[in-house]
């Protein structure tokens, strides 16, 4: 390159015109400068009554790298024990069930719901996210989540572009997620819709089986004033593979006393106890739409949103959840409350009748089938309180309480067999720091 | 050497860039500052960085020490700094200038009337403006490779 | 119910456009920590993964979240 004799006058311009293409950088609403946000908290959940009962400590850390670059880094890890139903209700007569296993059973007395207790198991996650700024307005984010438990495993990625419009009024955001998950269950993968035999029988298909989950997510945040955010998010999701609960049974009942009936599945197997390992489709399309708003009042602020969930299982949902932060100094309060209606799976039963959906040669006629209360109709409340309080400008301690009401519309069913409400306690103490 | 290597990289700049701001002379500011107040136009003949500042800008924190500087380096040359605080609550400014070092004016404009003027499009935003008084350029945010580009064009600037 | 997704979408879209822009300077309350969809990080965390595990319906604000035996 020359180097001419340059007049002032030009020099003028060219500094007008260079100076200016000194290219703007991300002037972000929620910046943060180059130092580790910390996040640590420890969940725990009990239901009572022996049953689930999950201990949660995590770690979260962020580090904006510069220049609009960002790691977001989180480990997990969930201790649980406890008893589950295994999808049998609670009968007039005793009941004996096998054991995941194979090698052992367990019993429900007359009236109790079924709870299989053999569940003591160890979870650990890690999550990462890296933020690369593209150009000033837009973004790509890349993640990954992994996650180990002694019979689940579980590897994804996913990928989001986010674009800032309208003076970064608005933000679009396109996103999508591949997930691969192996099921390895105690025992073996069932035979579904085959008997549960007595202990030493087994009858398995395998000792593991796998699914994968894409999803896509379209979603876009604008800034409505200067007190209002609001966000709507629109994704599809694809599940193919096993998705069957491996450890969960319907009863085969007896059409005139309803009392569990193997007469016709004892011609399947002589070890045939009157039930039968659940089976679920092996593809399910999940769509979402999703809306939030937060709003500042005088010095409270209002957190709402909605879901509505639908898939092609007949599952569909509505969501509210309110959270309102009530601002005292340096402390706040701020109670929760969420609400939760589910429409049932189109292929969840109570119960298996002999002769109208399993034949005399205990086939069951239906394709798919499952007792499993959460895919039932049912109605979940949560009402919650928490408390913080701000040490200094970037630390805070926190605690929540929760309580959880799960309560399913068994429809027209025995008196004595309804599923029974689930109450449980969330506890979740919190402490972030900037480090 | 120095101001070759700055003519070229200008030079090559211009050939490679596409830019569509051309202002002319700066609006007026008449705003109270920390000790009495400032109008801009008492400071043609100088070179103006102008800078758009509030408490809750992060990015704004990281370029106070940098205008500092800029200021002791540069002070006796004509450079003059004013940084316009947009914070709707004085009392906010006052916390976050409480910790840093100032050697420059600030002044408040808590109604944003100013900003609205020049046409701000984004936080920190920044001008500098010529001894003329008309803007030669803009710049938005505060990123660590900013530094190099706004000292070279302050130096050029007070060069003519 | 599809129609009535996509008209909420286009809704918004449309009053979108019409809004007045909020300026850069009048963004400070916008930037607080407790403005944000999700404040804190585990609150929303912990809640995920607990109705995941006890509900049907999963996702909505985000994707591939990593999944769990959950029993």
């Amino acid at each position: 390159m020359q180097l001419k004799k340059i007049k002032p006058g030009k020099i003028k311009k060219e500094i007008s015109v260079a100076a200016c293409a000194l290219l703007q950088a991300p002037a972000t609403v929620y910046a943060t400068d180059a130092e580790w946000d910390v996040d640590t908290a420890v969940l725990y959940y009990g239901e009572g009554d022996g049953r689930v009962t999950a201990f949660e400590p995590a770690i979260y850390a962020g580090r904006d790298l510069g220049d609009g670059e960002r790691i977001d880094l989180r480990i997990v890890f969930d201790v649980l024990t406890g008893a589950t139903p295994n999808g049998a209700h609670a009968s007039s007569v005793a009941q004996t069930f096998t054991t995941p296993s194979g090698s052992g059973t367990y019993t429900a007395q007359a009236g109790e719901t079924p709870l299989d207790d053999s569940f003591k198991d160890t979870r650990g996650a890690l999550g990462a996210d890296w933020t690369l700024p593209l150009d000033r307005l837009s973004r790509v984010k890349l993640g990954i989540n992994a996650s180990k438990e002694y019979d689940y495993t579980s590897l994804g990625l996913n990928a989001t572009y986010l674009k800032d419009l309208n003076n970064r009024n608005t933000t679009f955001s396109a996103a999508l997620g591949f997930t691969n998950d192996i099921v390895a269950p105690v025992g073996g993968v069932p035979i579904g819709l085959s008997p549960m035999r007595q202990p030493g029988d087994t009858n398995r298909e395998g000792s593991d089986d796998t699914k994968t989950i894409t999803d896509v997510m379209l979603g876009l945040t604008q800034v409505i004033s200067r007190t209002t955010l609001m966000q709507l998010n629109f994704s599809m999701g694809m599940v193919d593979g096993y998705q069957t609960d491996p450890y969960k049974i319907v009863t085969v009942v007896d059409p005139l006393t309803g009392l569990p009936d193997n007469t016709a599945l004892l011609n399947l197997n002589a070890d045939a106890l009157p039930y039968v390992y659940e089976q679920r489709p092996d593809s399910r399309q999940t769509n979402s739409l999703f809306f939030r708003t937060v709003h500042h009042l005088t010095s409270d602020i209002i957190n709402f949103s909605y879901r509505y969930y639908w898939d092609d299982w007949g599952v569909s949902s509505n969501t509210f959840d309110l959270r309102y932060r009530y601002q005292i100094g340096k402390a706040y309060l701020q109670p929760h409350v969420r609400y939760y209606l589910q429409d049932a799976a189109d292929f969840y039963r109570h119960n298996l009748v002999q002769s109208t959906d399993v034949d005399a040669g205990g086939n069951v006629l239906l394709s798919e089938v499952s007792s499993d209360y959460r895919l039932a109709d049912l109605t979940t409340t949560t009402l919650g309180l928490k408390y913080g309080y701000a040490l200094g400008k970037n630390s805070e301690l926190s605690i929540r309480g929760e309580m959880m009401n799960q309560s399913v519309d068994d429809g027209n069913v025995p008196s004595g067999e309804e599923t029974p409400d689930l109450d449980a306690i969330i506890l979740h103490a919190g402490y972030s720091f900037r480090w | 050497m120095k101001h070759t290597i700055t003519y070229i990289l200008l030079t090559f700049v211009l050939f490679t860039q596409n830019c569509f701001a051309e202002y002319d002379q700066a609006p007026e500011i008449n705003l109270p500052s920390i000790d009495g107040s400032v109008q801009l136009s008492d400071f043609k003949g100088k070179v103006v960085y102008l800078d758009f500042w509030a408490s809750w800008c992060d990015p704004c924190r990281a370029s106070f020490p940098w205008m500092s500087e800029m200021k002791k380096k540069y002070g006796s040359q004509g450079l003059e700094i004013i940084a316009i605080n947009l914070d709707k609550e004085r009392k906010l400014a006052d916390t976050f200038l409480k910790d840093m070092d100032i050697n420059f004016i600030v002044a408040f404009d808590p109604s944003g009337e100013s900003a609205e003027r020049f046409e701000l499009r984004g936080m920190p935003g920044s001008y500098l403006i010529g001894k003329d008084g008309s803007i030669q350029a803009t710049h938005l945010g505060f990123r660590d490779k900013d530094k190099k580009k706004l000292e070279s064009a302050v130096e050029i600037l007070l060069k003519l | 119910m599809k129609s009535l997704t996509y008209l909420a979408i286009v809704l918004l879209t449309a009053s979108c456009s019409s809004m007045d822009t909020v300026k850069p300077w009048d963004k400070d309350l916008l930037a607080k920590k407790s403005m944000r969809p999700v404040p804190d990080y585990f609150d929303n965390f912990y809640d995920e993964h607990i109705y995941f595990s006890k509900e049907a319906s999963t996702g909505g604000q985000s994707v591939g979240g990593g999944g769990c035996g959950c029993n």
